[in-house]
């Protein structure tokens, strides 16, 4: 019997193929958390998402 | 504009037909209560944890070894105990740990100490969820010691008779519980007198790292902030609180462990399976969004992982309480200033510089 993997390990997973992207965002966000507001970053979660998208199609 | 003389009299005479002004403060029936944790989410969660027992087996790591630093203490006290509560048992992490053999670390390796069962006639566990209470039952350490393992609806209202047990241990439980004050002085009820009251729970620093970074990762792309992990007592409330449950000669002590993960799925995943999600009241319904997740596990990566660490760390800081209820003929803590020697002479040290 296959082994069932859990929507969260997908996502893990995927998640960890995308460090570079991952890395950016943080260090936008870590730059400045004392005054974050809404969509401070967007453009760098953007190729975040992009990347993670991509990821979780290929498997 | 009406001249004023023309209105008083009606607001006079509308002041005293209105015969229901109350004069005096009331207080509203019942004993109000402030509800922070949802009791039946805290259940179902256990409940749904203890369900897969190989998972749940495996992330028991922290709860083993915070019931072992528990059962340490009683190393301390020298006596037999015929009756022993387990308040809030999980999986009776602690009997389990009251039948390993030389938990005293600090005898000679070749000293052979018994375990601690041998003090203990009676143990009994107390537990809101039958499934994870009885996960254990057919494992070997059962035969060790003798267990009783009881379901209760809540924590909060314990149903057993005053001064019926030699000591109440807990670990890791009474941080989901709505009233804390209220619970502490049943378990100084239902103590023996000058008998001690041993728990350990989550304190206020407890996963400070998801918190901040959950926080930054809502209001980065939701604008605004939801609780994700649930509060928790500070470490400085804890002597209070015990003093006011009337318990004597209190300790209370702190000690961080760090656990380090892969990633915060990870984390999250065996937060989980421990059954120890949050479970707040008004906290949002439904599963996290994977916008949020994603940019949490970014913002959590680069505010905490250390240079050349593999993953993350996550704290979990335990406080340790030790209260004894009042007795006759009990210790008694000496006054203030009393002391005729010198800490400093007794350990040595003292240098505040650095080396």
């Amino acid at each position: 019997m296959p082994v069932k993997t859990r929507p969260v390990e997908k996502f893990a997973k995927a998640t960890a193929k995308c460090a570079t992207e991952a890395a950016t965002y943080g260090k936008c966000v870590v730059a400045d958390y004392n005054s974050i507001h809404k969509d401070m970053c967007a453009k760098e979660f953007l190729r975040l998402k992009d990347c993670y998208l991509a990821a979780s199609k290929k498997g | 504009m009406l001249p004023l003389r023309a209105i008083r009299p009606t607001i006079l005479r509308h002041c005293l037909t209105t015969s229901s002004i109350r004069t005096y403060a009331a207080q509203t029936p019942g004993n109000p209560m402030l509800e922070i944790f949802d009791r039946r989410t805290k259940h179902l969660q256990k409940d749904r944890a203890a369900h897969n027992v190989e998972e749940s087996r495996k992330v028991d790591y922290l709860k083993d070894e915070v019931a072992m630093r528990l059962c340490e203490r009683l190393l301390d006290i020298k006596r037999t105990f015929p009756n022993v509560l387990d308040l809030g048992a999980n999986s009776c992490n602690i009997a389990r740990a009251l039948t390993q053999p030389n938990i005293d670390y600090t005898t000679p390796d070749d000293t052979q100490t018994p375990p601690l069962a041998e003090r203990i006639s009676k143990l009994t566990c107390v537990e809101t969820s039958r499934a994870l209470l009885h996960r254990d039952e057919d494992l070997p350490f059962n035969k060790e010691i003798d267990i009783t393992r009881e379901v209760t609806p809540d924590l909060e209202t314990l149903s057993y008779e005053p001064n019926s047990f030699d000591a109440v241990l807990s670990s890791l439980s009474i941080h989901w519980v709505n009233d804390l004050p209220a619970l502490l002085a049943q378990v100084n009820t239902i103590l023996k007198p000058d008998a001690p009251f041993i728990a350990a729970m989550f304190g206020g620093d407890t996963l400070f790292e998801l918190r901040g970074s959950m926080q930054l990762a809502d209001m980065e792309r939701r604008g605004g902030v939801s609780p994700h992990v649930s509060p928790l007592a500070d470490v400085r409330d804890v002597g209070s609180l015990l003093t006011r449950a009337g318990f004597k000669m209190q300790t209370v002590d702190v000690e961080d462990i760090v656990v380090e993960f892969p990633d915060t799925f990870a984390l999250m995943q065996d937060l989980q399976a421990m059954g120890e999600s949050n479970a707040i009241m008004h906290r949002e319904a439904g599963p996290l969004s994977r916008d949020v997740l994603l940019a949490n596990d970014a913002i959590y990566h680069a505010l905490h992982r250390e240079e050349g660490a593999q993953g993350i760390p996550a704290t979990f800081r335990l406080i340790y309480m030790i209260g004894w209820k009042e007795g006759k003929d009990q210790a008694q803590p000496l006054q203030r200033g009393s002391g005729d020697v010198n800490l400093k002479d007794l350990l040595g040290g003292g240098q505040f510089e650095k080396p």
